[in-house]
């Protein structure tokens, strides 16, 4: 019996049950009695969950009303989304005066343009961009949050970013539709591309001068109307709040992680005594240290609004926390490195900024993104201590007369919130992850 | 809950540690606010009928109005104002730190509170007291009746304590079923989980009206505790105190008075009484012991509106009222039996 035939046998399909959804079924579901069983009995606990949760959230709920009474009369049973709905510009605004909700959202659009380049592999320039979001995006956000008048330093900083904007996004332009950088075009629509370098520099520095100039001059008659802090509240707030931590917990904690692998004693255990003490006390503790105890250290007159106790109190917490973590992925890399990188002469930061951190940084993305939603959602703790961030405005909304004793609906849209942006991070960490192929090695 | 011990202590401590630290500080509070251009007037996380959030962001409510009236007897415009809206646990340390000058938040007026925190109550603007709230169709008329009842109750307040007290004393042997939160706490009632609720008077009130049948319920008619909730300001500071004290006692007087809001101008202009006349500066010089304008009382009344017009709105049934009713209670005037009474204005 020939075993070994001279032509190629004919591919077959794949058996019934491992391609139809006849056969995925039978081999997931009902592959034995009891396990038919338990799928019956499984689908019958989903229908009356799914079904006792959508009637009462969209078919016997009520959309609009003007209070809760009317949202009785309409229906005792269903959800009264109406009073979250009436409250929507508090949840996501808080307080802040109405006409000027604008600047809150035109900050945001700012922050997205300002960042999209980053995401996009054609433009140029990416560290340039990154740079300048974290060197003047926040001032000017601040102003344009805060307004009233500028000192010289606050002008010389919103001209700035109005300046890296304009370049950034022209950059983004040229990125998009040459596929070059801004640098690099405008030498050559200028027709200077033989010329030195340093002319080269120093054109570009002079058209970035220049428009620096007009942005200055133009900023010296803006004035937008001041708004104090206490207004601020609801989503914006509690962005605001886990935003600034986000954004220093990990130059902090790199930082701190750094310090407490250091050689020099002082350093070392100035670091660990910080890290220890911050992450063994809970943050709501850290928070009305914060709070009520640091003013009494100060002295008299000298006072830092609640708003920036309680992001200084987030940012060293965490930063506490990502020290760890960083700390975590530098022992991942193995010490042939370090032995490598001093091999070829690399000095101590060179060592670091060259060769471990882009290695050990990949191994951390999944416990640092697990930190920045942790943070997320650690900011609704400062509803404790009186700001209105959006868990104190959903909790609010139960106490509002019309609304009175309205407190399912808010947190479960708190929830649904939660959920969306927690999953969005989530799912982005698990893409970078992928991207920079960490977890191809696991 | 072993959280909510600690914050407690940690707020104590820093209080007492306030205390030494701002009993130097010589500056009268009236020349601070008055420099800043703002009252920073101290409320809680929202409350019904005291102090609320409207969907707008602005504050509302009874003691919102006393915060009011204190900025418009100071600057003539109820508008320049700062509320903070504190955490229980740092309401007292805020005051004593100098970050509020007034706090007007519901807080009962008690002799340790008035003896041992530094500060100072100036006078009841509202009377409530504990009660109960059970269903109609349990046939229970009287507290009385509660005779081994579950009892739904929100727990670290003197509710509790109040409630344990009033079962002691009657032998009633009633069973607390504690919750944090009171919204939680009246669905567990409302779903049964126990046979009444218990809380001040005030909120039973409001919570009715929230009930998805109100009428299947009834408030029962005893008072088990004394809740006299007071504005208080910093111990040490007596013109400010009395500042605080004349304008809530402007409010309840000008209702005596039948000054309101909408005849205000019309009573400074025309009225003989000279009760009228004294205290809305027309003669007289009741302001200079305060150290405010000639036309403070008649900003008050102006500007917010006299006592009953501020209960009618957000206690009342105003269109943001509660729904309480104030004839035959002890915040009706005294004229009418009830409790709030202003010395003279003379």
């Amino acid at each position: 019996m020939a075993m070994i035939k001279a032509e190629k046998t004919p591919e077959r399909s794949a058996p019934i049950s491992e391609s139809s959804v006849i056969g995925w079924l039978h081999k997931h579901l009902f592959s034995s009695a009891f396990n038919t069983l338990l799928t019956f009995v499984m689908l019958y606990i989903i229908y009356l969950t799914v079904s006792g949760v959508f009637s009462w959230g969209v078919l016997d709920a009520t959309f609009v009303a003007d209070n809760r009474r009317e949202c009785y009369d309409n229906s005792l049973t269903g959800a009264c989304w109406a009073g979250v709905i009436h409250w929507t510009n508090n949840i996501f605004y808080g307080r802040y005066p109405r006409e000027e909700i604008w600047r809150i959202n035109f900050g945001g659009l700012l922050l997205v343009l300002w960042m999209a380049p980053l995401w996009m592999s054609r433009v140029k320039g990416k560290v340039l961009v990154a740079t300048t979001t974290v060197v003047f995006y926040p001032f000017l956000a601040s102003y344009l949050f805060s307004g009233g008048d500028k000192g010289f330093f606050m002008q010389i900083m919103v001209a700035g970013a109005m300046t890296a904007f304009a370049l950034n996004m022209a950059n983004l332009l040229a990125g998009l539709f040459r596929s070059q950088g801004l640098n690099s075009f405008l030498i050559k629509a200028l027709g200077q591309e033989n010329a030195s370098d340093k002319t080269q520099r120093n054109i570009l520095l002079l058209l970035a001068g220049i428009v620096f100039g007009v942005a200055f001059f133009w900023q010296m008659g803006q004035t937008l109307q001041p708004i104090v802090w206490t207004k601020w509240g609801g989503l914006f707030l509690t962005l605001v709040i886990s935003g600034v931590g986000i954004a220093s917990a990990l130059p902090g904690g790199i930082i701190l992680a750094l310090g407490r692998r250091s050689k020099l004693v002082i350093v070392r255990v100035l670091s660990i005594g910080f890290i220890e003490v911050f992450r063994s006390v809970p943050l709501i503790t850290v928070l009305f240290m914060a709070t009520t105890m640091f003013p009494l250290f100060m002295p008299e007159g000298f006072v830092l609004n609640k708003l920036v106790q309680v992001i200084i109190a987030v940012v060293l917490f965490n930063a506490c926390y990502m020290a760890e973590t960083v700390r975590a992925g530098l022992q991942a890399i193995p010490k042939g490195q370090y032995e490598g990188a001093h091999t070829i002469g690399l000095g101590y930061w060179r060592t670091m900024r060259l060769v471990i951190m882009p290695q050990a940084l990949k191994y951390m993305i999944p416990n640092i993104v697990g930190s920045f939603i942790g943070l997320l959602k650690d900011t609704t703790l400062v509803s404790i201590i009186g700001l209105f961030d959006i868990l104190g405005m959903l909790r609010s909304i139960s106490k509002d007369t019309p609304w009175l004793g309205l407190h399912k609906e808010p947190l479960i849209f708190g929830a649904i919130l939660f959920f969306i942006m927690c999953a969005s991070m989530s799912k982005y960490s698990r893409h970078l992850e992928v991207k920079l192929s960490a977890g191809r090695t696991h | 809950m072993k959280l909510k011990k600690h914050i407690a202590v940690l707020a104590a401590l820093s209080a007492a540690v306030t205390l030494g630290a701002t009993a130097a500080s010589a500056e009268s509070t009236l020349n601070i606010v008055k420099a800043r251009g703002n009252l920073r007037c101290q409320v809680g996380p929202p409350s019904p009928g005291f102090y609320n959030l409207d969907a707008n962001g602005n504050w509302y409510g009874l003691d919102v109005s006393v915060c009011q009236g204190v900025a418009a007897a100071i600057f003539g415009d109820k508008s320049k104002l700062e509320i903070q809206s504190v955490s229980s646990q740092a309401r007292f340390t805020a005051l004593a730190n100098g970050e509020s000058d007034l706090l007007s938040r519901t807080a009962t007026w008690t002799l340790t509170r008035d003896t041992q925190l530094g500060l100072d109550f100036v006078t009841p603007n509202f009377y409530d007291g504990q009660g109960f709230t059970v269903r109609k169709d349990s046939g229970i008329t009287s507290a009385l009746q509660l005779k081994g009842a579950r009892v739904c109750v929100t727990t670290g307040t003197t509710t509790e304590l109040n409630l344990a007290d009033f079962s002691r004393k009657n032998h009633l042997n009633i069973k607390a079923v504690t919750f944090g939160d009171y919204n939680v706490r009246d669905d567990t009632f409302l779903k049964g989980g126990c046979d009444a609720t218990t809380t001040d008077k005030s909120s039973l009130a409001g919570n009715l009206q929230a009930f998805p049948v109100p009428s299947n319920y009834i408030i029962l008619p005893e008072t088990i505790s004394k809740e006299p909730l007071a504005p208080a300001v910093r111990q040490g500071d007596n013109q400010w105190e009395d500042i605080v004290r004349w304008t809530v006692f402007a409010m309840i007087n000008a209702e005596e008075l039948g000054i309101t809001q909408a005849n205000v101008d019309d009573m400074r202009a025309n009225a003989t009484d000279p009760n009228v006349r004294r205290m809305l500066g027309v003669e007289g010089n009741l302001n200079e012991g305060l150290g405010l304008d000639k036309d403070w009382a008649y900003n008050i009344i102006k500007e917010v509106g006299n006592y009953g017009e501020i209960y009618e709105k957000y206690m009342g049934n105003g269109p943001q009222g509660i729904g309480i009713p104030r004839k035959g209670s002890l915040n009706a005037l005294w004229t009418h039996g009830g409790m709030m009474y202003s010395p003279p204005m003379r």
